[in-house]
């Protein structure tokens, strides 16, 4: 019997969701490999009788606290993808600004009709049995989650820096071009993009471990002469990194 | 002792004869606005002579990825009736690496070691047999940190078909363009891709006191860096293991592997399967693997022989500049000082072994 998936939305672009779709010539592969038995953006058709279900978005209303518990109460496996369900995302920007602020920003005089939360990763809501993270989520590596899952093999995602996949493809490094990408902290698994296209790493696929940051920490303020503000904040894009100050 | 002398515009024309029959690759010359200079070298796939500049300074990667890539299949497998088949994926592809100098020729003769020790690395093999190399001399340091004379590796001893030494380059400006070569082959092959093209001639006694001249102030153009002959840092590292430097230097260590991924000798690579989604075939692949990075002496059951930096890099440094030559003989590092620019940490390796010294 073929495996039931599913593909649900938090609070985001949904992009994630459509970078299954854009799997377009692997899509019939996949569709003989599992069922899919519920996603908004694919189908119109629900069942919650679900395998493996897949979520992207960050919980950032009190609706999708109250989502995120049902969906993971009908999956055996529940699967984050993407940089908001992973890290929080670019909805994690708010948490650092005063509530009224936003709020009035993004909804104007209506303010008061939208309820809203501090943004969080879904893993801080239910427990998550794996996470697929970036901005939007690699394809690939959806792909190869799902191969995996199907196989019975141990997924892992990589446990090593941007710069590992910079420097196969044979970039200029970003630092010789007095720049701090976030590369060098940050986990790898997009085949560094965003340097291979001349923009610096803003670590849309996580922070590696502690002990990069606090590295991060010695070398901004021993060897760099730069804002560490703005380092900051570019840790903070896309939820990576929250609290106020580098250790 | 020169093979022959030519001028630039009859290299050209042979260079241009060896691009009728192999892929072509060397030093080319990419904008760098934000640098400075303003401009970085790369080898790439060219089609012709003069799209190459041969008077570089030096390359922000070695030739190594197309000798060694940082990804290739190795097999493709496919199940088959309760077994499966396998076909080995062999790249030979005729290819001319030109406009190699000396430092990363060292390099390449170690990668030839490793790869031909039995049980011989068939990949790595059918590419390298198919790859001839023309290397080119530098007559003076290509950047500032590089520490290639220290290891007397700033000279090219083997390792090429055909080396090329810049004889009437102004050797005080960087990016003249010789107008001559001093030719010695090192090779059958670079030997009759000279005489059969027709190209060059035999070197005069004049030529040979140009050439005597070019080494002369090449001897004194080459500053040494390392306060520890590299002759002896075998032995200072044997003291050194338990010097705090190693911990001192590593807290800034990101561990993100840049210093082995930019290095000409680093050779380790990892191995791993990518099965098709219906799981009845696949690939066996190998990639580029590194001691810097976290997982790199993790195994099985989550052990970690070498869980924290300080240990990395001590396993680096003694790779480069002690266990390697102990080995093999030869060099485990060429003193090009990617290492160093490609640090993100601004860890250097010269400042490593001085420190050392000055600790013993």
């Amino acid at each position: 019997m073929k495996p039931k998936v599913a593909i649900f939305s938090l609070t985001g672009c949904e992009g994630c969701s459509l970078a299954i779709l854009e799997l377009e010539d692997r899509l019939l592969d996949i569709l003989d490999a599992v069922e899919v038995v519920n996603f908004r953006e694919g189908m119109t058709e629900r069942t919650w009788d679900i395998d493996i279900g897949f979520v992207d978005g960050a919980v950032s209303t009190p609706q999708d606290e109250t989502e995120v518990r049902h969906i993971r109460e009908h999956c055996t496996t529940l699967v984050a993808i993407g940089a908001c369900a992973c890290l929080g995302g670019l909805n994690t920007l708010k948490n650092h600004q005063p509530e009224e602020d936003y709020r009035r920003y993004v909804y104007g005089d209506r303010a008061e009709w939208f309820p809203t939360i501090t943004a969080r990763p879904i893993s801080s809501v239910v427990k998550v049995d794996y996470e697929l993270p970036g901005c939007p989520m690699i394809k690939e590596e959806f792909l190869r989650f799902v191969t995996h899952a199907l196989a019975g093999r141990t997924f892992t995602l990589p446990d090593h820096a941007v710069c590992v996949e910079c420097k196969k493809r044979g970039n200029l490094c970003l630092y010789e071009k007095g720049e701090i990408c976030l590369g060098p902290m940050t986990r790898a698994g997009c085949d560094a993009i965003c340097p291979t296209y001349g923009s610096k790493c803003e670590a849309c696929r996580g922070i590696l471990n502690e002990d990069v940051l606090k590295a991060a920490g010695i070398n901004l303020r021993e060897q760099y002469n730069v804002e560490l503000d703005d380092v900051l904040a570019d840790l903070q894009l896309f939820g990576a990194y929250q609290a106020k100050a580098l250790p | 002792m020169l093979d022959r002398v030519i001028s630039r515009d009859d290299l050209h024309a042979l260079i241009d004869g060896l691009a009728l029959q192999r892929r072509l690759i060397g030093p080319v010359v990419r904008k760098a606005p934000e640098c400075r200079p303003p401009w970085r070298y790369f080898y790439q796939p060219v089609d012709r002579a003069e799209q190459l500049d041969l008077s570089f300074s030096y390359c922000v990667y070695s030739p190594k990825p197309f000798l060694f890539p940082p990804q290739e299949t190795l097999f493709q497998f496919e199940r088959v009736d309760g077994g499966f088949t396998a076909r080995p994926q062999l790249a030979d592809r005729p290819t001319a690496l030109v406009g190699v100098h000396p430092c990363d020729l060292n390099a390449i003769q170690l990668l030839d070691h490793v790869f031909s020790a039995a049980p011989a690395d068939r990949h790595y093999r059918a590419r390298r047999d198919n790859t001839f190399i023309v290397g080119v001399d530098c007559a003076r340091p290509c950047t500032d940190g590089v520490f290639c004379a220290d290891l007397d590796s700033h000279e090219a001893h083997g390792g090429f078909d055909v080396m090329l030494y810049p004889l009437d380059g102004d050797a005080e400006s960087a990016g003249t363009t010789p107008g001559r070569y001093g030719v010695v082959f090192g090779s059958r092959a670079g030997g009759e891709w000279v005489r059969y093209g027709r190209r060059g001639e035999v070197p005069t006694a004049a030529d040979e006191r140009t050439f005597d001249r070019y080494q002369r102030q090449k001897r004194t153009a080459f500053p040494h860096a390392l306060k520890t002959p590299a002759d002896e840092l075998p032995q200072l590292l044997e003291r050194s293991y338990d010097s705090l430097l190693w911990e001192a230097t590593a807290r800034r260590c990101y561990s993100c592997g840049s210093c082995n991924l930019v290095c000409p000798t680093c050779y380790c690579f990892d191995i791993k399967d990518q099965t098709t989604l219906g799981g009845d075939g696949g690939q066996r692949r190998r990639q580029w693997d590194g001691c810097q990075l976290r997982g790199f002496a993790q195994v099985a059951g989550g052990h970690n022989f070498r869980s924290r930096p300080a240990a990395r890099l001590r396993h680096r440094i003694y790779r480069k500049a002690k266990w390697i030559r102990e080995r093999t003989g030869l060099r485990g590092c060429v003193g090009c000082a990617r290492c160093d620019r490609a640090c993100t940490a601004r860890i250097n390796t010269v400042e490593i072994y001085n420190q050392l010294t000055e600790e013993v």
